[in-house]
């Protein structure tokens, strides 16, 4: 009787703060769901608009980007949904071989790839194309928590350092490379580089890799004229307005044309073939000419909620593994977003790399649903209130 | 360690998280800078590269004659264009258009292949031609409304109304030109904003500054007599073998010009073809020696001056010798004839007798101020002013004499009926125009009022119309009366100067009638010059029919009843 009165406030405070931290795990969810919804429809509003003249100029259907957008968020939904239902463990086993199945695809990839633009991205299955290295980025990030998680502790020599790093993310960033696909590869780069980062991997290893990988992503923009003709013509517009730096200054004019509160929904000019890749990786300067600097505030603001709530539900992982998947994940998708809004916004040279969740594109959208599905998963993932009662 | 490694990872993991909001938080501001502070600088640079202005043709003014018959009006035309942006295919392109757009398909293709955003293909076709085009509905193919100038008469005033240039409807000749600001109106402007491929973009900034409509011209041109003397003009010249003529026809109190006719003509509708001399203006542009007619102003000057009365009578010389210079009188005729015989005869040695009286400078100044050496002021372009030397630069031996019959001076056919008409006009000297009334798109009209000087005096000019009878009744101009009127008027037969010998030639003469109808109050004044005629060869043989012909149905058109 008196060990049951005894037992009664501790099991009513590890109740309280089992309730306490189901609220606030439930609440980090909520941050990360809701700009997470709100973008998709942003997205959807977005590309309706910047693909509508292309659309009917190439199939005669305005509506016929939308449509394909939609069915991909349709995907994209069950896999978020899915992806959050799977306990974080099953993730943990199924790091390694979903990073051979990568690997495999982007090495298919390199051969059988689909070529467009000059690179060689995509795999054509059926009537769907997939791209690879929307897929590699996760997956990556998956394996190299899954290793480090297991290993932090003993990273302390540069061999324990450098096999895991150089076999997950170093493999990757190789065959991106060969795409070629520098930004997908700088993404993967700066999810590993946080992953690392929030370890107890040596501090001085960290910064030498990153310098390396750095070093290594300077010399493949020096040996491609094309690429370094676009690093440099970010630095200044004016020199080459109708050649290199088209784009940037189209997406500077639409954006200006914007200005505080936009030309109203529907009404960009830009999308008039003036800006090409409006709706994939220029989407923003669509939506910043049509909503003005309003709305493209309001998306940078959900973005910043989205990388608040990535960071919390790494902060309160229950265990390595989960705090180092949630950080590498959430800098994946903010680290894209900074890209393409910093190349749109001409403070960054132009990668090519969508914004997340609100470009037109399938893979990169229901990849970066799952990596959201995948953040859920961890958030959700509390150990057993009998095990954390001290 | 357990607790500190933790805690120090933590604060890693948080910088990452602050790291990248610190990058939003550039990124926000760049967009602040981009969208706010910069935006009007960007936003002006894409309204550059977007906005485009066309303009919008004005419907240029019709031009009617002075009972309202339509002379030069605007029909419908259809320009077809190409924005060769939008095609794929130029060659088969090409192959289809070119009978349609009758056009070499092989330029078309070039047309079509050429990198603009707009090419013309063919101007002004008229709508039913270019139906078939419409109804292929072809890519990258455009029309425009763009009117064509059409003539609905023809040759009939070709000369007087002038034509336009093709495709943009400037004009270049004739009252087409000389009222080109008042015809042309003021185009509009449209302000449309554009993508690359030149298609408008809907939501885009559109500007409309609507043309002003041209003003109406009414001309003082009477068809029906423009249309006779054509007809008298082109039967003298198919009788007489003259390589040209003119015919000028006017109200010698309004000054208003009723038919002015030169032959050869050209359709204004088609000019293709047309020789450049038959473009000419005649009657306003080119220039002759008047002859006989100009006796009429060395009498009046001397009428005028008192030196001689109507009836002053004259010993008339066999001939005048002026160093190697003779003249003689071509007439027969008694050894004494008054001021009106002298008239009558068209003695030469008679009037040079006068002139002898009147003086260089008292001859010179009545020439002046008859309008001979000056242009007119006719509302037409290019008008020859004729050559009247200042009296200092005569030649003290022949010249005077040899002006007073008509030599050393040159006019145009217009100036030479001036003359006459200030004689029917009682001595007022009325400035003669083409343009009646000019009405704007309002309908507002606004009349155009001659200016007017007096050359000589009432009683002068009736006693030279007295004259003017008798050479009709009596003299050499018999061949110009007019059943049913008193008609007054004078002949001319002048030896062609030839400017590239600069001698006067043996065989070629300028064949002249001037004169005047009902002689007690006229209303209508006619000059007609033949040029070279190689058949009835003088003024009195070829021309009077004519002046006899044209003002008989000039009279009737005007409604002068017979008898005055």
């Amino acid at each position: 009787m008196a060990s049951r009165v005894l037992a009664m406030p501790i099991n009513r405070a590890v109740v309280r703060e089992a309730h306490r931290r189901a609220r606030s795990h439930s609440r980090a969810i909520g941050f990360l769901l809701v700009p997470v919804g709100l973008l998709l429809v942003v997205g959807l509003g977005s590309i309706l608009s910047a693909s509508s003249v292309l659309g009917l100029r190439e199939t005669g259907d305005g509506l016929f980007y939308f449509k394909r957008q939609i069915a991909w968020l349709g995907l994209g939904l069950a896999s978020l949904i899915l992806a959050a239902t799977i306990p974080l463990r099953w993730w943990r086993k199924m790091a390694f071989p979903l990073f051979v199945a990568t690997v495999g695809l982007l090495l298919a990839v390199l051969l059988v790839g689909v070529r467009s633009n000059g690179a060689q991205r995509w795999l054509q299955i059926g009537p769907i194309t997939i791209q690879p290295s929307e897929i590699a980025k996760l997956t990556t990030i998956l394996f190299l928590a899954t290793i480090v998680s297991r290993r932090e502790n003993s990273m302390n020599r540069i061999r324990d350092f450098f096999w895991p790093v150089a076999g997950s993310v170093g493999i990757v960033a190789f065959l991106v490379i060969l795409q070629p696909d520098l930004g997908t590869t700088l993404l993967v780069a700066a999810g590993a580089f946080a992953v690392l980062f929030a370890s107890a991997a040596p501090f001085p290893y960290i910064i030498g890799s990153a310098l390396l990988g750095g070093s290594a992503a300077l010399l493949a923009a020096l040996v491609s004229p094309y690429r370094w003709a676009r690093v440099t013509a970010f630095l200044d517009l004016q020199s080459d307005p109708l050649g290199s730096s088209y784009q940037a200054v189209q997406s500077l004019v639409a954006l200006g044309t914007g200005g505080l509160w936009g030309v109203g929904l529907g009404a960009s000019r830009a999308r008039w073939s003036f800006l090409p890749n409006a709706h994939t990786d220029f989407v923003f300067s669509i939506l910043g000419e049509e909503s003005g600097l309003a709305g493209s505030l309001t998306v940078v603001f959900l973005f910043v909620l989205l990388t608040v709530a990535g960071t919390v539900i790494a902060h309160r992982a229950a265990d390595r593994f989960g705090r180092l998947l949630a950080i590498g994940i959430t800098t994946w998708i903010a680290t894209q977003a900074i890209v393409n809004i910093g190349g749109v916004t001409g403070v960054l040279p132009i990668t090519g790399v969508p914004l997340p969740f609100v470009s037109f594109g399938g893979t990169a959208l229901v990849m970066s649903m799952i990596g959201v599905g995948v953040l859920v998963s961890i958030a959700r993932d509390q150990p057993n209130i009998a095990v954390t009662a001290r | 360690m357990e607790q500190e490694a933790p805690s120090r990872r933590n604060g890693r993991l948080v910088s990452v998280g602050v790291l990248l909001v610190i990058a939003w938080t550039l990124i926000g501001y760049r967009l602040t800078v981009v969208q706010g502070a910069r935006a009007d600088e960007f936003a002006a640079r894409g309204l550059e590269q977007r906005l485009q202005s066309e303009i919008l043709a004005a419907d240029r003014g019709t031009i009617f004659d002075r009972d309202g018959r339509e002379l030069a009006v605007n029909v419908e035309g259809v320009t077809v264009y190409a924005n060769p942006r939008e095609i794929t295919d130029p060659e088969s392109l090409a192959s289809l258009l070119a009978p349609w757009l009758a056009r070499n398909p092989t330029d078309l293709a070039q047309d079509l292949a050429s990198d603009a955003a707009f090419v013309y293909l063919a101007r002004q076709l008229d709508p039913e031609s270019a139906q078939p085009i419409r109804d292929a509905g072809l890519t990258g193919i455009h029309f425009l409304s763009e009117p064509r100038r059409v003539y609905p008469t023809g040759a009939l005033a070709a000369h007087v109304v002038g034509f336009v240039s093709d495709g943009d409807n400037a004009g270049l000749e004739g009252i087409e030109l000389f009222y080109e600001a008042e015809l042309a109106g003021t185009p509009g402007v449209l302000l449309v904003e554009r993508d690359p491929q030149g298609r408008v973009i809907p939501q885009g900034e559109y500007r409309v500054e609507h043309p002003e409509q041209g003003s109406d011209l009414v001309l003082t041109i009477k068809s029906e007599i423009q249309y006779s003397a054509t007809q008298a003009l082109a039967a003298a010249l198919e009788r007489t073998g003259a390589t040209s003529g003119s015919v000028v026809v006017l109200d010698p109190e309004s000054g208003e010009i009723l038919a002015m006719v030169n032959l050869p003509s050209f359709d204004p509708n088609d000019r293709s073809g047309a020789p450049v001399d038959a473009l000419r203006n005649r009657a306003v542009t080119d220039v002759f020696e008047p002859g006989s007619t100009q006796k009429l102003v060395t009498i009046a000057g001397a009428l005028e001056s008192g030196i001689v009365a109507p009836n002053t009578s004259f010993e008339i010389p066999p001939r005048i010798e002026i160093l190697d210079t003779v003249f003689r009188d071509v007439t027969v005729h008694p050894d004494r004839l008054t001021v009106t015989e002298i008239v009558a005869h068209s003695s030469n040695l008679g009037t040079i007798l006068v002139g002898d009286l009147l003086g260089i400078r008292r001859l010179y100044t009545y020439m002046y101020s008859f309008g001979q050496g000056r242009p007119s002021g006719l509302d037409f372009p290019g008008e020859a002013g004729g050559v009247l030397r200042p009296p200092e630069d005569w030649c003290i031996t022949t010249c005077l004499a040899g002006t007073s019959i008509g030599y050393h001076v040159s006019v145009t056919p217009l100036q030479m009926a001036m003359v006459y008409a200030v004689v029917a006009n009682d001595g007022m000297w009325v400035q003669p125009h083409l343009v009646k009334e000019i009405v704007d798109g309002e309908g507002n009209r606004q009349a155009i009022l001659p200016l007017a000087r007096r050359v000589i005096s009432v009683e002068t000019a009736a006693q030279m119309r007295i004259m003017l009878e008798a050479v009709v009744l009596r003299g050499t101009g018999s061949a110009a009366a007019v059943p049913g009127y008193r008609v007054g008027g004078k002949t001319g037969t002048t030896e062609k100067y030839l400017p590239d010998i600069q001698e006067y030639s043996k065989e070629e003469v300028v064949a002249s009638f001037i004169g005047m109808a009902p002689i007690g109050d006229p209303q209508i004044v006619i000059a007609v010059v033949l040029d070279s005629p190689q058949e009835y060869a003088s003024g009195g043989r070829g021309a009077a029919p004519v002046f006899a012909e044209v003002m008989l149905a000039a009279l009737h058109h005007v409604g002068v009843i017979p008898g005055g």
